[in-house]
């Protein structure tokens, strides 16, 4: 995948971001916390101008929840948020009302269910229109060809502003739903598993479509999925994360073609290939995907690995690109894997 | 698979079984429709597939295209306003149609199975996994409450559940869904049907745990030697785990093959701009859009149902309705135009 | 005695509608608030709710009616009773309004909204109170109705107003000679049962009325 990144500046930059939430025992009239829900366990990382950097993982692995804390939709308990040099957590705790609109311009999500992203009650001009409501960017007149247009950009009719959802189909929600995170001229879009409820002729219309928008706008991606198909067609860039953490961290031909984590392994390898050439060695991991709860110690995929040994169940293996420049992994044994 | 025979030893979709191939299951001309207020949903509207004993076959197709409601049909459980009103289902040679819902009951279990797709609302959140298994057994197989016991207990180790005892009093919100599906096929296996179908089973799993499941349907279909129809979605699972496959859209057949041919060189268009839609682990490639939306089953469109989609489609294509058609053996297409165009397939 | 039950009519119907109009307004007002907020706010409001929940309303008429039999002989009883309802009849919407703004609250199009900027105040009244009308405008009309009937038994359990004419009130007096002249009873009492009726129906329709998904 060519990239049109900016090479050494990232328009977005996460530092050691950690989300947990209190696990809490309600009695009539205290409320006891028992423990916490490791979400987002010690992120970083960074994405360039242009670039999509994919956010892959099982359900509870913390993807999402890594996105909401980004744009601050969710409170991070510690870590911090730098985009294009402004300090997010900072912005909306403290900042001024007209930089945190600002924020929430230049930042922008697509959410993952196209069947509850949109208000039901609003016609499709209300939705796009919305952000022109709180933003007061655009004079009124402008309103409708503003609208007009980004319907156009997103391959969808004039005439279908005056509708309301449940009249369309899923893969037309969720053009909807690009058209009124691009409404505000965002610079960096989450895009939260946009593509996982559609059938599959139409993700690859939304899949190529969301990859035309990028270079015409130059837009900047976090590709939140479970689809590592549909994460391989759109990302330069592609983080694995397993119970709050991030595992590895490469460009995407190394993570999918010579991934060095056991984990990443095992994921890619349980993929179906539609192939019929293509040999299953399905790596089978036993066990369950744990629950963030209380989570292992040391290397927290160790209870699963095929390779775990004893260093692995005392200490905690350090993130680091040791190996390969520019590959991250966490992992005491992945020199084997090289 | 020690019983895998090649379907290429007949001619034609309904022609008598040779006596070396031994037909479990024939589905001729089937129309099913949904009558409901907004009108008639044709949700299968002509179709027809063979399944022969101890095959592993795939039924494809995108929402709409009728695969869900083709297992449904077999069985004679489709859902109201839904009705069978046409074609002919035929099972180890009887005619399924004109049975009695009773003669259905006693087949359903012992003779055929469906595995669904989200195993929470298809078991009972009300009884413990033990019941969910006991009762069927029961019922069947006619076993007292402790054989029936004993009988579940082993199912579960079969389906690879670990601390079986434990599992067996439990309820369903206790479990994962990936233990969950295997109790669903644990269940649908209880009276060692000849024909399963598992419709959809790991779509709502984790990819690791869907990789458990899919493993553990191909071993279980090759130790029973069981007949297992995949539906699915998903050309990667069609490309693992079945030997034949029909493609449908829009309630109607559009192609049929053994796998590695259909994928090798598939002869209908939408075939082929799904082989091409569709991304891959294992590559980058640019995706080739398949335009428009899946048509209202209500109001089809006339002729070829595929047509206002279709890159080849010419005048012919919206007057008339193509006919399946033999191309090879074994190869059947539904198309006007299969002998002319040269369609790409995925190569390995 | 036609006559009299059509003249009484506009009485009932004060106190159904201003006390169903007050309570709805509080009720959502409460609910809204205790759903979207979280924390402290949240649980003082929830107490509250659950108090004012388990509160016998139509004992405290009676009981009042008694203590204020004043008030009640200076022809004020229909606003007493109007404001006793109102005062204590707002929970059931509160509760209801407060568990389906926690659930819209969630939503993906309420997030969808916080993200591009929007702030609590249109984000309740814009995003969620109108997606909760529905089931709230079919408890108040069920209200209407239930407040009506909680006049009629105060009229004739002979608390209420004996200067203002309510279907209760005819009720009362008729009782004493409801064997004779059953018919003084029967007019009031259909009177009651229609409009129950007429108001539960009248949800309904509102309730599909409002609903966009319904307007093809």
């Amino acid at each position: 995948m060519q990239t049109t990144a900016d090479e050494g500046r990232p328009i977005l930059e996460v530092s050691s971001l950690v989300e947990y939430f209190d696990v809490v025992e309600r009695g009539i009239f205290r409320k006891k916390k028992v423990g916490d829900v490791h979400a987002v366990d010690n992120v970083s990382f960074h994405i360039s101008g242009g670039e999509t950097l994919g956010l892959v993982g099982e359900s509870g692995c913390g993807k999402t929840t890594a996105g909401k804390v980004i744009l601050y939709l969710e409170k991070p308990t510690s870590g911090s948020v730098f985009f294009e040099g402004m300090n997010v957590v900072e912005t909306f705790e403290n900042g001024s009302q007209t930089d945190r609109k600002l924020l929430r311009r230049r930042m922008q999500m697509v959410f993952q269910n196209p069947y509850n992203s949109l208000d039901p009650r609003m016609t499709v001009y209300d939705i796009i229109s919305e952000a022109f409501v709180v933003h007061r960017n655009i004079p009124k007149s402008q309103w409708t060809d503003r609208v007009y247009e980004l319907l156009r950009m997103v391959n969808l009719e004039e005439y279908h502003a005056e509708r309301y959802p449940h009249e369309f189909s899923g893969g037309q929600r969720q053009r909807i739903a690009i058209a009124r995170a691009l409404a505000v001229d965002p610079k960096f879009v989450i895009l939260d598993e946009p593509v996982s409820s559609l059938d599959v002729s139409i993700r690859a219309q939304i899949l190529n479509l969301l990859i035309d928008l990028q270079r015409s706008k130059r837009l900047s991606y976090l590709y939140i999925s479970h689809d590592l198909s549909s994460v391989r067609q759109i990302s330069q860039r592609v983080a694995v994360m397993y119970l709050g953490e991030i595992v590895e961290l490469a460009r995407a031909e190394e993570i999918f073609d010579k991934p060095l984590h056991p984990y990443t392994q095992a994921l890619i390898s349980a993929v179906p290939v539609p192939d019929v050439d293509h040999k299953t060695t399905r790596i089978i991991l036993p066990g369950e995907v744990p629950s963030p709860i209380n989570p292992p110690q040391a290397c927290r995929f160790h209870p699963r690995c095929p390779h775990a040994t004893d260093i692995c169940r005392q200490m905690a293996p350090k993130f680091e690109d040791k190996l390969i420049e520019g590959h991250f992994v966490a992992c005491h044994h992945a020199d084997k894997f090289v | 698979m020690t019983d895998y025979l090649t379907p290429s030893t007949h001619d034609s979709v309904n022609e008598l079984a040779h006596p070396l191939t031994e037909k479990l299951l024939e589905i001729s001309h089937l129309r099913t429709y949904f009558f409901t207020e907004a009108g008639v949903v044709k949700a299968l509207d002509g179709m027809s597939l063979e399944v022969n004993k101890g095959q592993a076959v795939g039924l494809v197709g995108e929402s709409g295209s009728g695969k869900s409601v083709t297992a449904q049909s077999v069985l004679r459980i489709v859902p109201r306003p839904g009705r069978i009103v046409d074609g002919s289902i035929k099972f180890e040679g009887e005619d399924l149609l004109s049975k009695s819902d009773d003669d259905m009951r006693k087949l359903r279990g012992p003779k055929m199975a469906i595995v669904f797709q989200d195993p929470t609302t298809s078991l009972n959140p009300v009884f413990t996994v033990e019941r969910q298994l006991t009762d069927i057994l029961m019922l069947h197989r006619d076993l007292t409450k402790e054989a029936a016991s004993k009988r579940a207990l082993s199912l579960l180790e079969h389906v690879g559940i670990q601390e079986p005892e434990k599992r067996l009093k439990a309820y369903p919100h206790e479990l994962s869904g990936g233990m969950k599906q295997r109790i669903a096929i644990a269940r649908a296996l209880s009276c060692e049907p000849v024909l399963l179908f598992a419709d959809e089973p790991t779509t709502n799993l984790d990819v690791t745990i869907q990789a458990q499941v899919l493993e553990l349907l191909k071993q279980l279909q090759k130790e029973l030697n069981m007949t297992m129809v995949m539906i699915t979605h998903d050309m990667g699972i069609i490309a693992d785990m079945t030997e034949r496959v029909t493609v449908l859209y829009a309630g109607k057949v559009m192609e049929v093959a053994d796998t590695p041919t259909l994928f090798r060189s598939p002869k209908h268009p939408y075939t082929e701009a799904l082989l091409k839609a569709v991304p891959s682990v294992k590559q980058t490639r640019a995706l080739e859009v398949i335009p428009g939306n899946i048509p209202n089953l209500i109001e089809p469109p006339s002729g070829c149902v595929f047509n206002p989609r279709c890159k080849y489609a010419k005048d012919i294509c919206m007057k008339q309705e193509p006919p399946l058609e033999k191309a090879e053996e074994g190869h059947y297409v539904a198309c006007h135009f299969w002998r002319e165009l040269k369609l790409e397939g995925r190569a390995g | 005695m036609f006559s009299e039950t059509i003249n009484a009519a506009h009485n009932d119907l004060y106190v159904g509608l201003a006390a169903t109009l007050i309570t709805t307004l509080i009720g959502v007002a409460v609910g809204a608030l205790a759903g979207y907020f979280k924390g402290a706010v949240s649980d003082v409001l929830l107490g509250l709710i659950q108090m004012f929940f388990v509160i016998p309303v139509l004992l405290l008429i009676l009981l009042f009616a008694r203590v204020f039999s004043v008030l009640v002989f200076k022809g004020l009883g229909l606003t007493l009773i109007v404001l006793i309802l109102a005062f204590f009849g707002w929970s059931s919407i509160a509760f209801i309004v407060r568990g389906e703004t926690f659930r819209l609250k969630e939503m993906e199009f309420v997030q969808a909204a916080r993200s591009l900027g929007a702030g609590s105040y249109r984000l309740l009244f814009r995003h969620i109170v109108p997606n909760i009308l529905s089931p709230v405008i079919v408890i108040a009309t069920l209200n209407i109705a239930g407040f009506i009937l909680t006049e009629v038994v105060v009229s004739f359990l002979g608390f209420g107003d004996p200067n203002t004419s309510t279907w209760g009130l005819l009720l009362n007096e008729g009782f004493p000679y409801v064997r004779t002249s059953w018919w003084v009873s029967l007019f009031p009492g259909l009177a009651v049962v229609f409009c129950v009726l007429g108001f539960n129906l009248m949800g309904d329709g509102l309730s599909d009325a409002l609903n966009p998904r319904l307007r093809e």
